[in-house]
């Protein structure tokens, strides 16, 4: 029995790596299309949880690091003149240089200063993008570089690459969480003053946070719009894709790894009920959503993954720490205090 | 004589700039909290201007400041009562933010659905047009009355919470919200009345902005920025410094364009975040 137990996670893990690998087979076009965007979302939504539900840091301009990356690629792509995917590294490179950068000054903002002061840089360059002719201005660009890849593997390309960068999210931010450095972010988190005097580098391990955070959205920014084979400043600094990071993450559970997943399967289903089935048009399902949103804030602050794990088996991506069995008999009762349990919207940490 | 004009343009604008943000200045300094909702009803106290002018023709465009910011002012204290309220004591600063984000989304595209996503204006016939000399100089009448009419706004604001019971109970209430209950004030109602105050002097800021300059659904976000930019600038929760940080980025703003006719708002935002980088606790603060 216990052997069976053993091997189930990894004959799930096996199946679902064969239908990801089959799946352009499997299904049309546009089904195929449909996942790979949901793909790329959960990894920008997987980014901005690390940030806002784990690092205390909530940026309202993550859409400049998904514009950088595609025009990075785009720009790499047809300078060099070869196929996008060659130089698709080079677009979270760039987010993470200029993250860094960016980072320097931008810490000096707290809270929701740091939230519109990402913002405006974000518009800065926007506008520096649209001002600028060699990168295509106010029209954007094409990416001819494309016809170097076989017709019929793009779209199937498009969808693995998607899945592996939604995998690296999900595994990368729980291994990141798992370690040294996730601690400190989480502790920083519950009680900033207690985890300074005990030595954690709270500047240090933000920093760390935000470059992977704009890495990760550069990356599926780039191939996002690898997809679409055309890049314009307004659809890649498009305050929507914050929006949707932010919608997501909410209505899943903020500071947990299960709620982005949680929050794409619903955004993505309200969307399309919204938008297929009922025939409304973009702004209904964006108003929608962002009703959703405030509901959850207000009566739900910690989303929707904590009502359903219990039926669902629990955690399955947990980062929280049990102390030794020595320290859980010495500390006897108050051992809650150890769990690095997500601090949520509204809520302190004891309430749970 | 073209950049001294620049200039004086730019304090005028300014002094606009500095109306957009001291609503927002008001609520930070009193509770603490950022509306990123604050652009949208700027936005939307515009298109009610354009409605209004609809129904009422005769009437002068100036002349509906006063019901917009009747309606704007019970809105305001809607909106606080409803929903931010709830969160306000919350220890969590985020919640609030993304309370009013995820309003900001809601207005701004029911207002691309119910007006449209066109770009609109607000017609002020003659007085738009009207300009006069002083010292040498073309200045417009309108940006003048403009000007007045802010500074005028600001005083009355300065001495209503200087020189009154009610700016006595407010300032208290910001000081301390728990000690304030002991003598019998209830915080969320003192807080209900600063929002719809907020939102009061927002919707003059954005009647006054549609006679001068275009918008659409989605003109939202640049106001706020404006306003957020303006708040920071002028030093957090103080007015007359709001009122500078407007001026600093209207000239700003107006010389850039001078330099560099397609450039927008980019000088503006340059300047703030220069000016973050290197004072900040912003560039006119006075602890009061």
């Amino acid at each position: 029995m216990t052997a069976v137990r053993a091997c189930l996670p990894w004959s799930i893990a096996a199946l679902g790596g064969a239908a990801l690998v089959a799946a352009p087979w499997l299904m049309g076009e546009g089904a195929l299309r449909f996942l790979s965007e949901a793909m790329l979302m959960l990894a920008m939504a997987e980014m901005w949880n690390l940030l806002a539900g784990y690092a205390g840091l909530v940026s309202m301009g993550q859409q400049v690091f998904v514009g950088l990356g595609a025009y990075g690629l785009f720009f790499a792509s047809i300078s060099l003149n070869v196929a996008p995917f060659w130089v698709l590294p080079l677009a979270p490179l760039l987010c993470a240089g200029v993250a860094a950068i960016v980072a320097l000054f931008m810490f000096r903002l707290r809270e929701a200063y740091f939230a519109i002061g990402t913002w405006v840089f974000s518009e800065i360059v926007s506008l520096l993008v649209s001002k600028t002719d060699r990168l295509g201005g106010e029209r954007g660009v094409g990416l001819p570089t494309a016809r170097l890849i076989d017709p019929r593997w793009l779209e199937p390309m498009t969808f693995w690459i998607s899945a592996a960068i939604a995998l690296a999210a999900v595994i990368g931010t729980y291994a990141l969480l798992r370690s040294r450095v996730g601690l400190g972010l989480m502790t920083v988190r519950d009680n900033d003053m207690a985890a300074a005097s005990i030595g954690v580098d709270v500047w240090r391990n933000r920093f760390i946070a935000f470059v992977i955070a704009a890495a990760g959205c550069g990356l599926a920014g780039a191939v996002s719009f690898t997809a679409t084979l055309y890049v314009a400043p307004g659809f890649a600094f498009d305050p929507n894709w914050v929006v949707a990071m932010m919608i997501i993450v909410i209505i899943g559970g903020i500071g947990t790894l299960e709620g982005p997943i949680v929050g794409v399967i619903i955004y993505f289903t309200l969307r399309e009920a919204l938008t297929v089935v009922f025939g409304l048009s973009a702004g209904w399902y964006l108003i929608g959503l962002g009703s959703v949103a405030i509901v959850a804030i207000l009566f739900e602050p910690d989303g929707l993954w904590p009502l359903i794990r219990g039926p669902l088996g629990g955690d399955w991506l947990s980062v929280r720490r049990e102390p030794p069995a020595a320290a859980r008999i010495a500390a006897a009762a108050p051992a809650g205090e150890m769990r690095s349990s997500p601090s949520g919207l509204g809520a302190t940490p004891s309430d749970r | 004589m073209i950049w001294v004009e620049t200039i004086v343009n730019g304090i005028l604008y300014g002094g606009l700039y500095g109306l957009l943000g001291v609503g927002l200045a008001l609520i930070v300094g009193v509770m603490r909290v950022v509306n990123l909702s604050h652009g949208e009803f700027i936005v939307l106290s515009a298109f009610m201007g354009v409605s209004l002018v609809g129904v009422f023709p005769w009437l002068h465009p100036l002349a509906l400041i006063l019901p917009v910011a009747a309606i704007a002012f019970g809105l305001g204290m809607a909106l606080q009562a409803v929903l931010i309220n709830r969160v306000v004591t919350r220890p969590d600063p985020f919640a609030a933010i993304l309370l009013t984000f995820g309003v900001a989304v809601v207005m701004r595209n029911l207002m691309v659905e119910v007006y449209g996503a066109d770009l609109r204006h607000l017609q002020a016939g003659r007085l738009a047009q009207a300009s006069t000399g002083i010292g040498g100089l073309q200045v417009g009448v309108l940006p003048l009355l403009i000007l007045g009419l802010s500074v005028a706004l600001f005083t009355a604001l300065q001495l209503l919470l200087t020189r009154t019971r009610f700016g006595r109970i407010v300032r208290a209430t910001a000081d301390n919200r728990d000690v304030v209950r002991l003598m019998g004030v209830n915080p969320g109602r003192v807080y209900n009345l600063v929002m719809g105050l907020s939102l009061a002097l927002a919707s003059v800021a954005g009647m006054l902005l549609a006679i001068r300059a275009s918008f659409s659904p989605y003109s939202g976000v640049e106001r706020l920025l404006v306003a957020f930019e303006v708040v920071v600038l002028g030093g957090l929760g103080t007015f007359w410094g709001a009122m500078l940080g407007g001026i600093t980025l209207g000239v700003a703003e107006l010389v850039g364009l001078r330099l560099d006719p397609n450039a927008g708002p980019l000088y503006a935002h340059l300047l703030f975040l220069v000016g973050v980088l290197l004072r900040p606790n912003g560039l006119f603060r006075v602890r009061t």
